[in-house]
C-alpha cells in the first residue's frame, strides 16, 4: 500500500467514506506503533493475532484446529504433573490465554471446583462445548495484556498459562499483573515457548531469503530465554521460583505440513512490520534447505518446540522462606 | 497432505509443496547440498545455478511461469 493511500485510509473514520483498498490478502489491522511513545516496545500485532486465532479455531468448524492440538496437549500434560505436586484444593483456577482450554480440560474435581478461561480470541474460547470439561467453566473474552482490567486485585488462588505468553508484548508487565491478581500465597504456573523454538524453520527461511533475495525479514518471533524468565519473575515480585526447560520434537513429512499446522494452531507470524508474503521461489528454496540441513534420515523433518516451565508464588507472611546466608549448621563436607 | 502428484493437489500452495518435495526432489536435494556447503558464508545467488535447475523443474511441473 502506498504511503498516501495509507494516510487517506486512516483518516477516513466516517462510515460512508471510501473503503480502503486492500491489495494483499493479509491482516493489517493495528495502526503502526508510534516510535516516540513511552511504554513497552511493541513487537507483536495483537489484533492480527486475535484474528488469526479466531480464523484458526473456526476453520472447518474447528476440526482443523483440533487435529493440531498435539503440541499444546503434550505441554498441558506436563503442566498437570507439576500442578498435581501442589497439595492443595483450589476453589477457582484462572487459565490465562487458555485457547479452547487444553489445560482446563485436564483439571478434575480433586484439584479445583471451577476454572475461568480467559483469552482474547472469542472463537477459540468457545471452540469446544462445556461437557468436555470435568469442572465448572467460565469463559471471559478479554485482552491478556490488560489482565487487571477484568480480574480484580488479590482475587485469584491460582493462575495458570499454557503456551500463550509468547504473543504478549509486555511480558514483565503481564507478570506484575498476574502477581497483583493473585491472593497472598497464590501460585502462578506457566509454560511458554523458549528461544530455541522452531530454530530449524527460522534458519531455513533466513538462508533461503539470503540466498534468493539478498536479505532477511522476520518470520519467527523472538522468544524468551530461560535466564530471562527467572529474572522477570523475580522482578515481578514472585518468590520460591522454579524454572526448567523441556523440549518437544515433532517430525513432519516436509516444511509445508509444518507451516500448515502452525497456521491451524493460530501461530502464524504476527510480528509488527512483517512481510505479508514470501515469494514462492524463496519458499521452495527454504523447503529444500530445511530438508538438507536438518532433515532426518528417513526423509522427514524435525521441528523443535522448546518449553520453559515456570512456577512462582506471591509472597505471604505465612510462607516458608529460605534461611539467611551463613546460618547453616551442618558442614556439607561431613555429608559428602 | 497426501503424497499425490502436483496435478491432483487442490490449492496452488499445495501444488507447489508437492512439486518441490515429490516431483523435483532431485533438484531440491542438489540445491540443498549446495547451501549446506556454503551456509557459513552465505551470499545472494551463492547457489544460483542449482536453483535455476530447481526453479525450472518447478515451473515445468506447475505449468506456470512466475
Amino acid at each position: 500500500m502506498s504511503p498516501s493511500l495509507l494516510a487517506r485510509c486512516s483518516k477516513s473514520l466516517s462510515r460512508n467514506a471510501v473503503p480502503c483498498i486492500r491489495r494483499l490478502a493479509s491482516i493489517s489491522s493495528s495502526p503502526s506503533p508510534n516510535p516516540t511513545s513511552v511504554g513497552p516496545f511493541q513487537v507483536f500485532d495483537r489484533e492480527a493475532k486475535r484474528i488469526q486465532k479466531d480464523r484458526a479455531a473456526s476453520r472447518d468448524n474447528g476440526e482443523r484446529s483440533r487435529t493440531v492440538d498435539y503440541v499444546r496437549e503434550s505441554v498441558a500434560d506436563s503442566m498437570m504433573e507439576r500442578l498435581l505436586d501442589i497439595k492443595r484444593k483450589f476453589n477457582t483456577i484462572l487459565d490465562l490465554g487458555s485457547g479452547p482450554g487444553h489445560l482446563s480440560k485436564m483439571l478434575d474435581s480433586s484439584t479445583t471446583t471451577k476454572v475461568i478461561m480467559l483469552d482474547s480470541s472469542e472463537k477459540s474460547l468457545h471452540r469446544d462445548p462445556d461437557d468436555e470439561f470435568e469442572v465448572e467453566v467460565e469463559r471471559i473474552s478479554a485482552d491478556e495484556e490488560n489482565l487487571l482490567g477484568t480480574i480484580p486485585r488479590n482475587s485469584q488462588e491460582a493462575i495458570v498459562s499454557c503456551l500463550s505468553l509468547h504473543w504478549v508484548n509486555d511480558l514483565p508487565g503481564v507478570l506484575v499483573q498476574v502477581k497483583e491478581a493473585l491472593q497472598p500465597d497464590g501460585v502462578f504456573m506457566g509454560a511458554l515457548f523458549g528461544g530455541d523454538t522452531l530454530f530449524e524453520l527460522r534458519t531455513s527461511l533466513q538462508l533461503a531469503e539470503l540466498e534468493r533475495e539478498g536479505g532477511i525479514s522476520p518470520h519467527i518471533s523472538p522468544m524468551t530465554d530461560t535466564r530471562d524468565m527467572s529474572n522477570l519473575l523475580g522482578r515481578a515480585g514472585f518468590t520460591l521460583l522454579t524454572v526448567d526447560i523441556d523440549e518437544v520434537k515433532v517430525n513432519y513429512p516436509s516444511m509445508w505440513e509444518l507451516m500448515e499446522d502452525l497456521r491451524d494452531m493460530g501461530e502464524s507470524n504476527a510480528i509488527i512490520g512483517r512481510r505479508n508474503y514470501i515469494h514462492r521461489d524463496t519458499l521452495a528454496a527454504a523447503s529444500a534447505i530445511y530438508k538438507e540441513l536438518h532433515g532426518n534420515e528417513d526423509g522427514s523433518i524435525p521441528a523443535t518446540f522448546q518449553i520453559i516451565h515456570v512456577i512462582g508464588w506471591k509472597p505471604a507472611p505465612t510462607q516458608p522462606k529460605a534461611l539467611e546466608r551463613g546460618t547453616g549448621k551442618t558442614n556439607l563436607k561431613e555429608i559428602l | 497432505m497426501p503424497a499425490t502428484s502436483a496435478a491432483t493437489a487442490t490449492t496452488p500452495l499445495r501444488r507447489l509443496a508437492v512439486a518441490s518435495t515429490v516431483n523435483c526432489s532431485t533438484e531440491a536435494s542438489a540445491y540443498g547440498k549446495c547451501i549446506l556447503q556454503t551456509y557459513t558464508d552465505m551470499k545472494k545467488d551463492a547457489c544460483k545455478e542449482e536453483f535455476a535447475k530447481f526453479g525450472a523443474c518447478l515451473r515445468q511441473t506447475m505449468k506456470r511461469k512466475w
